[in-house]
């Protein structure tokens, strides 16, 4: 852990000297981060590494930050950013904590990640087809540390994997918090559903039965329950706490984020605020309990409680956002999801999705999907959209699936801030939804 | 000018020692403050990045490396895989009078704050019951350094400010609209003219209809022109480009209008991201790729020229210090036509539309040959504004917009997409509206 030689005790002491008011949030983020990357194999330069370390000093007072950051972890940079972020200039300069990391010195490799595109071929072979495809495998890592003037949060650390196939009918990606067989089998059956989908027609416009696979849920919870439950997403329309009660989806919905039950190498104790993390319950029984907040948020309200509170990077903010969503388990088997549909529709992968916050109108973008006919899975059919009100289309859920699974994980960039979120849902129901043909308009 | 403080010599000496004799070491320093404002916070982030990057390898494999702070010329460095690199001979660069405004200091806390507070009160004089939901300004500088073991070495520097701002309208639910742009210096944004625009977005998204379907002559203003033209980016870059257009050529032998040229120029005076050289050092310069209607070459990279028709430019850009060198747009534009108001195009038009905004991502087919637009503006009679129209796709042959351009209005504007995308106003025949 590069942090632990770090003096936190002298970082504390020194953030005290600019935390003039009682409601003073001020803290210290530190961070190192390593990203390698395995491009395509027909792309130079060859393996890419990219290490940076920083801090980012902070004071938040009557919903005002002021934020100071830099590329370096030393004691001089440190009182600079200081009196950056300090409202009253200090008499006497501001003491140089002593600031001494380990360096990173350590070979920059990735053995493992020239293993997947090989694994993924082998895996495609086993689905009976081949295909040209460029594969993009990246490891990420990051090591937080945050200081406050009173607490001094854990050191944490986040470790996982990217893939990114390029194939001819577009692009393709996921996150893994380990690359094993299963990841390997995991994105080849991704690539043969979208190759097996190429030529086949969107389907016509149609209302009624939607049976969402896993990996689609956890889309559908992350951009309409998620986003939409995020503090500062609330606010755009109105008061936070007003959405706090509110039946905002079917009462067979239990919704939660939990970092702290996430993949292991993502797991969380606290977040970038070093604020414990909890089981966040943000839909019970359909009903919005506990909407993301982080430590901001939580002042200016009471009914708000901090712990998601993530930052992509120390040059911005925190922000309340997801970590890790869990749908709780149903009592239907997912093979009876499809069960009493005479017609329908099956969702198995989609490519995005999106809210607008203010109208609550969600579209779910999939490549692709399969028809269901009486009960069973018929033919593909191609791009397609599933959309609605959010408030209308999370009512529409009449039956929720089991056993709830790992359900994939991808990049969220919201206001800009990359950040990965990974779910664990089962598959859903839903009956009255309206399904659009996607692509080109006719 | 001010430079980085540490030379990249070392640390190239140091990678060519151990056997890497294709080396490149790139360096940069910056500092930038970002404001945003919301209904209900406030932020002001003042932030500094030292960083550097190193390409490296011999004839089997290659490598890439950054970091932050200053490389150490020991490493440790990745082991070279993949495919070798190559580097670009040093070459003269034309003179270029670095623009006063690059020393001009950042935007200040205060003054940053009250230039979004302004943007969100002209909003709500427009358009009363509008109001900001996010405004983001930030005001960068930079200083970077290049050096590579061919003997290249450059020097250069950067000053970019980027505004974003989301508002919403009146009434519920309640029209939103947002804008995304870039400019040299944050204290050029003119509040009352960014006010308006966005004013303007959410009262056609309020009030527009969507209209049946219309083959009548469309007034592009630029922010759909920029898009369209940044959907086509694939026809024009690259050794594959000239293939591509190739399909798209009449029987003169052109691929757009007589009023269609197309220019990139990494060293366009006043562009956002004006410099002497590319990210790779090699000097920019002004390359006509499609002259009155006839396509001339592909924007090209020193290294795509040896294996395509065309002369290189310095178009190899670093979107960041993380980033590996890619070639792409600088600033590429539609030449605008001096003498042609828009007034003047939007009195021409007898029946037809003039679309002012995209409202979501469109889908552009390049094997096909066409595209597919969200669009909204006015409909258009008599040469005046009729009715607004929203829920609208602009489609069409990508050749028929390039050879249906009528007209050229005076008003270039560059929006930041992949690199600046510049138009003026187009007056074009041959596309569709539909609902």
């Amino acid at each position: 852990m590069p942090f632990s030689e770090l003096d936190t005790a002298a970082v504390a002491r020194t953030l005290s000297q600019i935390a003039e008011q009682p409601e003073d949030v001020v803290d210290a983020f530190f961070e190192r981060r390593e990203d390698v990357e395995l491009p395509a194999e027909d792309e130079a330069p060859g393996l890419r590494v990219r290490r940076e370390e920083g801090f980012a000093v902070r004071l938040v007072r009557e919903g005002r930050t002021w934020l100071a950051t830099r590329d370096t972890i030393d004691g001089r940079p440190f009182a600079e950013a200081l009196r950056q972020v300090a409202r009253v200039l200090s008499a006497a300069s501001y003491p140089e904590p002593a600031l001494c990391l380990p360096p990173d010195d350590a070979p920059p490799a990735a053995p493992e990640l020239a293993e997947l595109p090989a694994a993924v071929n082998r895996a495609l072979r086993s689905h009976h087809v081949g295909f040209p495809v460029r594969y993009t495998v990246r490891r990420h890592r990051r090591w937080v540390q945050v200081v406050g003037p009173r607490l001094v949060a854990p050191a944490e650390s986040e470790s996982f994997y990217s893939v990114t196939a390029d194939g001819s009918w577009g692009r393709w990606g996921t996150l893994f918090a380990r690359l094993d067989g299963g990841a390997a089998e995991t994105v080849a059956a991704a690539l043969v559903g979208l190759f097996r989908a190429r030529q086949a027609p969107p389907p016509a416009a149609f209302r009624g039965v939607a049976v969402l696979a896993p990996s689609v849920v956890a889309v559908v919870l992350h951009e309409a329950v998620a986003h939409a439950l995020e503090a500062d997403v609330l606010a755009q329309g109105g008061n936070p706490e007003a959405a706090v009660g509110v039946a905002l989806a079917a009462p067979c919905l239990d919704v939660l984020d939990d970092p702290g039950a996430a993949p292991e190498g993502v797991r969380r104790t606290t977040d970038d605020e070093g604020t414990p993390v909890l089981r966040r319950w943000l839909l019970r029984g359909g009903v919005v309990e506990q909407p993301l907040a982080d430590a901001l948020w939580a002042q200016a309200s009471p009914v708000l409680v901090p712990g998601a509170g993530r930052r992509g990077s120390r040059h911005l903010p925190p922000g309340p956002r997801c970590s890790h969503l869990e749908l709780l388990p149903g009592e239907t088997d997912e093979a009876d999801l499809l069960i009493g549909a005479d017609e329908g529709y099956h969702l198995g992968e989609a490519s995005r999705g999106a809210l607008d916050p203010l109208s609550g109108e969600f579209t779910l973008h999939l490549p692709y999907a399969r028809r269901i006919r009486r009960g069973a899975l018929a033919e593909t059919v191609g791009p397609c959209i599933l959309r609605g009100r959010v408030a209308d289309l999370l009512t529409r859920v009449t039956a929720v699936g089991r056993p709830s699974r790992p359900a994939g994980a991808g990049w969220c960039a919201k206001g800009g801030q990359k950040l990965p979120v990974w779910a664990t849902a089962p598959a859903l129901r839903l009956e009255g939804v309206e399904i659009v043909p996607g692509g080109m308009p006719g | 000018m001010s430079a980085v403080a540490v030379t990249p010599q070392e640390t190239l000496v140091a990678l060519v020692r151990r056997g890497w004799p294709d080396a490149e070491v790139f360096l940069k320093k910056g500092r930038s403050r970002r404001l945003e404002l919301s209904a209900f916070t406030q932020t002001s982030v003042f932030a500094q990045e030292q960083a550097w990057a190193v390409r490296a390898g011999h004839h089997r494999g290659s490598f890439f490396a950054a970091g932050n702070g200053e490389p150490d010329p020991g490493g440790p460095w990745p082991e070279p895989t993949g495919r070798a690199l190559r580097l670009p001979e040093p070459s003269l660069v034309l003179p270029w009078n670095e623009p006063s405004d690059f020393d001009a200091p950042l935007i200040g806390e205060r003054e940053g704050l009250r230039l979004l507070e302004s943007l969100g009160r002209e909003l709500a004089s427009e358009l009363p019951g509008a109001r900001l939901l996010a405004a983001t300004l930030e005001d960068g500088s930079s200083e970077s350094e290049i050096a590579n073991s061919r003997g290249l070495r450059a020097r250069t520097r950067a000053r970019v400010a980027t505004l974003y701002l989301e508002a919403a309208g009146p009434g519920r639910p309640a029209p939103t609209a947002s804008v995304y742009l870039a400019m040299r210096e944050a204290r050029k944004i003119s509040p009352p003219a960014l006010a308006r625009r966005l004013a303007d977005r959410l009262a056609i998204a309020a009030q527009g209809a969507s209209p049946g379907r219309d083959r009548g002559e469309v007034l592009l203003a630029p922010a759909v022109a920029i898009r369209l033209l940044a959907g086509l980016v694939p026809l024009l870059v690259g050794p594959k480009a000239g293939a591509l257009i190739s399909g798209l050529r009449d029987h003169r032998g052109r691929i757009g209008s007589e009023r269609l040229t197309l220019i990139d120029n990494g060293r366009l005076p006043g562009g956002a991201l004006e410099t002497p050289v590319d990210g790779e050092g090699v000097p920019t310069r002004e390359a006509v790729l499609v002259e009155q209607g006839f396509f001339r070459q592909p924007l090209l990279a020193w290294w795509q020229a040896e294996t395509a028709a065309g002369h290189p430019s310095g178009c190899t850009r670093r979107a960041g210090w993380r980033d590996v060198p890619q070639p792409g747009p600088t600033h590429l534009y539609i030449k605008p036509e001096a003498k042609t108001p828009v007034a003047a195009l939007l009195g021409s038009i007898a029946q037809g539309s003039y679309l002012l905004d995209v409202t979501g991502a469109g889908h552009f087919d390049l094997a096909e040959g066409t595209f597919a637009l969200p669009v909204c503006g006015f409909a258009v009679a008599a040469g005046r504004a009729s009715a607004p129209i929203a829920g609208a796709w602009l489609c069409g042959r990508i050749a028929h917009f390039l050879q249906g351009i009528a007209a050229v209005g005076r008003d270039l504007t560059f929006h930041p997409l992949e690199g600046m995308i510049g138009s003026p106003t187009l007056l074009v025949a041959g596309l569709e509206l539909r609902g």
